[in-house]
């Protein structure tokens, strides 16, 4: 017992030292990606290739709902070196407008809006009715009750406000018109309300606690890509998707029109008729408010990020031949022209890449 | 006790283990604004979250109770070929990572899932619910029951259960009055522990139910929702809660017997 315990306590120092010798030779440049979830396999792809071009970086990938991506810069105040969101807007809304409080300098000062996407609806062959599914009684499946309808948490996933915005865009048109009223009401502890906007289009107020009732037909999970495994597993019948993802996956599409599925240039005027706004009382400083647009990704190399030079390589990478070659082959297409918010603060190397925005 | 370096290097290095327990818990409860813990002491989300935290940890327990205590009084009692794979695949639940422990559920458990379908036409659901809650909670910490009681059932002696039934007595007698009044303690324990370990279950119960919130998974939502602010306050009424029922429930109900 003895003689068994002093061999332990023997390689456990031999491993201790060991350990310390392996992490000090050729140390690697860490960096750090925050993206959204829907990034998840072609941001994978482009830290292998990346790391390939590049070997003294070490790619540390992360992944979360776009508003919660944002916050680990801007609340829990970590340390990134670029950050991408499903949504572009948020980079101003949240990155613009707040300061660090180490450098008293705003988290971010410019924004590249680099891809698009467009919202759909995925589903499985076990899904309930999957059998009936077509372009014209999608929404009435989704109404029925013992239909299970995933969506992510429009508190921190973009996917989350766009899918509220794609109920009131489609009621009256291709939807019944109480549409939103049939999914939703009843569903919440405290419920999602929907309301005029005043200039002909509607306000859906995302309560400060959004939590389902036991029994409810629609289910929410933090981020959109959470809700994959629970549609493979059978616990969902259909869940708010992006294209790209849905595609990844392999799941059955079930495409929404042009007019509803905010991946059209040139629609924001119909896209814009819908508002979501998140009535946060008590937590966070900005009461976020989201109008209905084109869905564009935004990346950024945030102001406290620590490898600033290896963090615009990595973009410069992503905008490149390489870069494009991944997301497209991921069915995630970097647009022909990408464009800059503050193109005049955006970094010299990245310049050229990018037009200023509109 | 002899001054010897042997003892000097043992309360240091014991110290420095307390220490690395302590300090994050005691930073955590005194660097939080009271009017933070204030607000959060009135939120009705919060309070609803510890009564679905306590009492599904509680059903819990009490449901693994019926099988468990058989279980560990089989293992301790009886040899039978592949024992070692019983004791082995009590095990497993502590050893493989909570969140594979949780989608080994979903797959069973879920609404296409071999137990999910069973028990869906009696209306009993699974993924979040309650019941969801409860089974994660029980896979995960079962071993704890199952590991304490089968040792409290080894140190009795089985010579005085075999007099017992020479005397009469039935294996169910023996068990109930001879057994059990010297092996309570170790069963209680155990399932204070289990207790105790599916309170703090995040992996797995988020994965089968994360609705309705159990603490661990508001904490993460706080967290990773609204920042360091609003989860901290939570964190610190979860911490005091259990640091109070724990200490209480181990005095009076684990008290040493004076001989």
């Amino acid at each position: 017992m003895t003689k068994c315990l002093r061999w332990l306590l023997t390689a456990a120092m031999i491993l201790i030292t060991a350990a310390g010798c392996a992490s000090t030779p050729k140390e690697k440049t860490p960096l750090v990606v925050f993206a959204a979830g829907s990034l998840i396999q072609p941001f994978d792809a482009l830290e292998a290739a990346f790391e390939k071009a590049h070997p003294d970086v070490d790619v540390l990938n992360e992944y979360h709902g776009s508003i919660q991506v944002m916050r680990h810069a801007t609340e829990l105040h970590e340390e990134i070196d670029v950050v991408a969101t499903a949504d572009d807007a948020l980079i101003p809304l949240l990155m613009y407008d707040r300061s660090d409080p180490a450098t008293g300098k705003p988290y971010a000062a410019w924004a590249l809006r680099f891809a698009t996407n467009r919202l759909g609806i995925a589903y499985t062959e076990r899904s309930r009715y999957a059998d009936e599914v077509t372009s014209e009684n999608i929404w009435e499946i989704l109404t029925r009750p013992d239909v299970r309808v995933g969506i992510a948490d429009p508190r921190f996933d973009a996917s989350g406000y766009r899918a509220m915005m794609v109920f009131t865009l489609a009621q009256g048109k291709q939807a019944p018109a109480d549409l939103f009223d049939q999914m939703f009401m009843g569903q919440f502890r405290y419920p999602v309300m929907l309301v005029g906007d005043g200039s002909g289009g509607t306000l859906i107020h995302i309560p400060e606690i959004l939590e389902t009732k036991k029994d409810a037909h629609v289910v929410i999970r933090g981020a959109s890509i959470q809700l994959i495994a629970l549609l493979e597993s059978g616990d969902l019948d259909y869940a708010f998707e992006y294209e790209s993802v849905i595609e990844q996956h392999g799941l059955k599409l079930a495409a929404l029109p042009p007019e509803l599925n905010l991946g059209e240039a040139g629609m924001d005027d119909v896209y814009g008729q819908a508002t979501v706004k998140l009535d946060f009382q008590r937590f966070a400083s900005v009461k976020p408010e989201f109008r209905g647009e084109q869905i564009g990704y935004g990346i950024t190399v945030p102001a406290n990020a620590p490898h600033p030079e290896a963090a615009v390589e990595f973009i410069a990478f992503l905008l490149g031949p390489e870069g494009r070659q991944i997301m497209e082959s991921y069915s995630h297409p970097i647009f022909e022209q990408v464009t800059a918010d503050h193109w005049d603060q955006v970094p010299a190397k990245l310049q050229p890449l990018v037009t200023a925005a509109p | 006790m002899k001054f010897s370096p042997f003892w000097v290097f043992s309360w240091m290095a014991g110290g420095l283990v307390l220490l690395f327990i302590g300090l994050p818990l005691a930073n955590t409860l005194l660097s939080t604004p009271l009017e933070n813990l204030a607000a959060t002491l009135s939120d009705a989300e919060v309070g609803r979250s510890m009564l679905y935290t306590f009492g599904g940890a509680g059903l819990a327990t009490l449901l693994a109770v019926v099988g468990g205590v058989p279980l560990a009084y089989l293992l301790a009692r009886t040899e039978f070929p592949g024992k070692r794979v019983v004791e082995a695949v009590v095990d497993l639940p502590v050893v493989i990572p909570h969140t594979a422990a949780g989608v080994a559920l979903l797959l069973v458990f879920g609404r296409q899932g071999t137990l999910g379908k069973l028990f869906q036409p009696l209306g009993i659901h699974f993924t979040d619910d309650l019941n969801g809650i409860v089974v994660a909670m029980m896979f995960v910490s079962i071993p704890y029951l199952v590991n304490a009681s089968r040792e409290s059932f080894r140190m009795v002696d089985a010579e005085m259960e075999r007099v017992a039934m020479i005397d009469g007595a039935s294996p169910w007698q023996a068990f109930w009055l001879v057994t059990l009044p010297q092996a309570w303690r170790g069963v209680l324990g155990g399932m204070l522990m289990m207790w105790a370990r599916g309170i703090s279950e995040f992996g797995a119960v988020v994965i089968l139910a994360y609705h309705p919130k159990v603490v661990p998974v508001l904490i993460f939502e706080r967290f990773q929702g609204y920042g360091l602010d609003s989860a901290q306050p939570v964190a610190v009424i979860l911490i005091v809660v259990v640091l109070v029922v724990f200490s209480l429930l181990r005095t009076v109900l684990l008290r040493p017997e004076k001989p």
